[in-house]
């Protein structure tokens, strides 16, 4: 097989969620020499990406989105185990995204790291009812580039504010990116608080990341 | 009236499922006092999650009231719960409002959660009355100042979500102030108290909690999960009616361990995603049949049930809103329904519109009015009538049976609807959206301000005051 033959393959295995084809591919490509991270930028991801762009556009179900990217990790599992130490997967960055604390809302936020992972960016998804403590810790921890933070209640709202002051305390606001969203959430608020972007759902959010990560 | 929407077979098969997931699935909570009230009273932990054998749930049902009174202040009408009579109630917990004069979205207010409770209590089929978010309010004592300002400006019924415990003491003192006292609130409840547990199947440590101290209080409690098929329960109406009516019976049975008799209703909320986007709907029309289907589990149970209805996806008061709110209260009154949710809201529960509760005011007289039914007597089947008319070669205007009919009220009498011939229409053409909001500023302003004594007031302000100390610190 021509390597644009499986890279076109991949992609193909990912718009159609289809598990098997994708780990008999890669294990193929390996097989047949092919370099693990390029199958995965020109394969998978590229399929990945197409998808989450046609989600974007209304012209692919969620259910379909979440396989896809399920598809996608099985896929990469096999490459990543024969890729050279130091040599990983490229991300586009790390975001580290959470549901503040005392709100426990956490589907939109689901969705929204959905989205990211399909984008090619590192998701580190601490879960619902966070303290704003716990989310800069792991942000340190993992030298994170955008802090995102979903709030669906007005009184967990403040969590956000919480975060971007608590930061500017810190002296850490300028090493991260911070987005906010939510139902209550609104560009004002965002301005308000002086958040770096707020997204009205999964698609925004994940023009505004890449757009905050210089990636466009 | 005698609608069902599920044949007896398919009922009992929707029953057995969710039996057998309380059985072999059970629930998780993260609250100490909730499974120790569970493991104590026959429940069974096994892998980190409770189990409910049968007996435990036949038991616990047996003792739950078929009816309660909800009752108002100042001589608004006694509610009778568990007689299927749909009442409305306003929607709870939307943090955004249409703007009165623009029209226009923006944050809720103080000044609108006052205004839109003078509205809802002068609306003759807005029946309880919920609060919408205001921004403007310390966040830390929100149900309490909430608490406190509808009942300054309502006198019907309550329904006030409790989040956790913390503020529950402050609410309880005012709605015992309000009431003439803790034993009165006890013996005429003026609010009920719905709490939300988690989907699928999880008791939060905040809802769990917040159960059993509302049971405790003696106060009428509500079990409202909000289950999201395909995202929180299964795609399928009857697959999310299954995990619902586990989830909710689960809630409804620790109740009774806690207080047998305790009373408590139904409150389902069963919402959809649009999978195109992942918005959260609460249009038509399955949040209505899911709710239909509810409300025939809890007439099978005989629970009061308080589904929420008068919803939808439309972003404004427009035909959209008034035929997804129609279908789905009317969906839900039609199987049976005590209570009838999320009244004046639009955007799948995330907005409160001036406007639209007048419409929904419409909307739950006409469906309060078709679940009478139609009277079938010698009287009014009116066989001597026709037969009179036809002997005299006379019409039906000239009968009495017209006249008397006409007075006793047999043709329901739009509030808001248009009926004018079309000049007469035409002259202004007021669009509905349009009278509604020229009604809802009428109403607003001509309703009698105060609906508590200067003294009970005074005595607000000083439960507001502590709370804030105590929870704000200054
Ligand atoms: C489902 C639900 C619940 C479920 C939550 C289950 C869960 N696992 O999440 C349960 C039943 C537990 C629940 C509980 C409560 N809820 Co609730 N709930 C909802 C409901 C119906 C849907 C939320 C939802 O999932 N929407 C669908 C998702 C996909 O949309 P989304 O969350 O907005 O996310 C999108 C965007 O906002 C954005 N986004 C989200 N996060 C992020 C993050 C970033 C970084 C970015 C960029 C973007 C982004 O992208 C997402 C995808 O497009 C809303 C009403 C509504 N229509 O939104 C009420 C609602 C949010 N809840 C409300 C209330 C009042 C409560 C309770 C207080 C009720 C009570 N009596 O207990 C409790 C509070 C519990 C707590 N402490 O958090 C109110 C909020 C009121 C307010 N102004 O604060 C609402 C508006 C409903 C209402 N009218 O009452 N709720």
């Amino acid at each position: 097989m021509s390597i644009e033959d499986i890279f076109l393959e991949a992609r193909e295995t990912i718009l159609q969620c289809d598990q098997e084809r994708a780990v008999r591919l890669a294990e193929r490509a390996l097989a047949e020499g092919y370099d693990p991270v390029e199958v995965i930028s020109s394969g998978f991801s590229y399929g990945i990406r197409q998808m989450g762009e046609l989600f974007g556009r209304g012209e692919v179900f969620l259910p379909q989105l979440i396989m896809s990217s399920e598809v996608m990790k099985a896929a990469v599992q096999i490459l990543d185990a024969a890729i050279i130490q130091g040599e990983t997967t490229q991300y586009k960055g790390t975001i580290v995204i959470a549901t503040v604390e005392g709100d426990v809302h956490d589907i939109g936020k689901g969705i929204v790291v959905s989205l990211l992972k399909t984008q090619g960016i590192q998701v580190y998804d601490m879960g619902r009812d966070v303290s704003t403590v716990k989310i800069i810790e792991k942000a340190l921890e993992v030298k994170a580039d955008i802090i995102g933070t979903s709030a669906l209640l007005t009184t967990t709202l403040m969590s956000q504010k919480k975060l971007e002051d608590e930061l500017r305390k810190n002296g850490l606001r300028d090493q991260f990116k911070t987005m906010v969203g939510g139902a209550p959430a609104t560009q004002r608020w965002a301005d308000r608080i002086g958040a770096d972007a707020y997204a009205e759902d999964a698609a925004e959010a994940v023009t505004k990341a890449l757009l905050l990560l210089n990636r466009t | 009236m005698r609608f069902e929407l599920l044949a007896e077979y398919e009922l009992s098969q929707i029953h057995e499922a969710s039996l057998k997931v309380l059985e072999t699935i059970g629930i998780h909570t993260t609250s100490e006092r909730f499974k120790k009230l569970l493991l104590d009273n026959g429940c069974k932990e096994e892998k980190g999650r409770i189990l409910f054998p049968r007996h435990v749930i036949s038991n616990a049902l047996k003792t739950v009231p078929r009816e309660f009174k909800l009752y108002g202040r100042n001589n608004s009408p006694v509610l009778e719960i568990g007689k299927e009579k749909a009442y409305c109630q306003t929607c709870v917990g939307t943090p955004s409002m249409m703007d009165l004069e623009t029209g226009e979205k923006r944050d809720a207010t103080v000044k609108d959660l006052e205004e839109y409770t003078r509205l809802a209590d002068s609306l003759e089929f807005i029946n309880i009355i919920s609060p919408i978010f205001p921004r403007d309010v310390p966040q830390e004592i929100i149900l309490t100042f909430e608490t406190a300002t509808l009942l300054r400006n309502t006198s019907k019924p309550l329904s006030i979500c409790i989040e956790s415990s913390r503020e529950l003491p402050y609410i309880l003192e005012l709605l015992a102030l309000a009431a003439g006292g803790k034993e009165a609130l006890r013996e005429k409840p003026i609010a009920m108290l719905p709490v939300s547990p988690l989907s699928p199947l999880e008791y939060g440590y905040d809802p769990a909690e917040a159960l059993i101290d509302v049971v405790e209080a003696g106060l009428p409690l509500g079990v409202e999960p909000c289950p999201m098929m395909g995202s929180t329960a299964p795609m399928t109406v009857a697959g999310i009616a299954v995990q619902h009516n586990a989830e909710i019976l689960a809630g409804v049975i620790a109740s009774q361990l806690i207080k047998p008799g305790a009373l408590v209703t139904m409150s389902s909320r069963a919402t959809f995603m649009e999978m195109r986007s992942g918005v959260g709907l609460w249009a038509m029309p399955e949040m209505g049949l899911a709710g239909a289907v509810m409300n025939q589990l809890a007439k099978f149970y005989g629970i009061p049930s308080a589904p929420g209805g008068f919803c939808g996806a439309s972003k404004i008061a427009d035909s959209q809103s008034g035929y997804e709110h129609l279908y789905n209260a009317l969906m839900e009154a039609l199987i049976g329904s005590d209570i009838i949710g999320s009244a004046g809201s639009l955007d799948n529960a995330l907005t409160s519109c001036y406007a639209m509760l007048v419409i929904d005011n419409e909307l739950s007289s006409v469906v309060q009015r078709t679940i009478k039914g139609v009277e079938v007597t010698e009287e009014k089947l009116a066989v001597n009538v026709i037969a009179e008319v036809i002997e005299t070669q006379s019409n039906f205007l000239e009968h009495k049976h017209t006249r008397k009919h006409l007075r006793a009220g047999e043709l329901w009498v739009p509030s808001l609807g248009d009926r004018q011939t079309y000049e007469k229409w035409a002259d202004k053409g007021e669009r509905i959206e349009d009278k509604a909001r020229r009604i809802a500023k009428e109403l607003i302003s001509n309703h009698p301000g105060l609906t508590t004594s200067a003294e009970v007031d005074a005595q607000f302000e000083r439960v507001l005051e502590r709370a804030r100390k105590t929870e704000i610190g200054s």
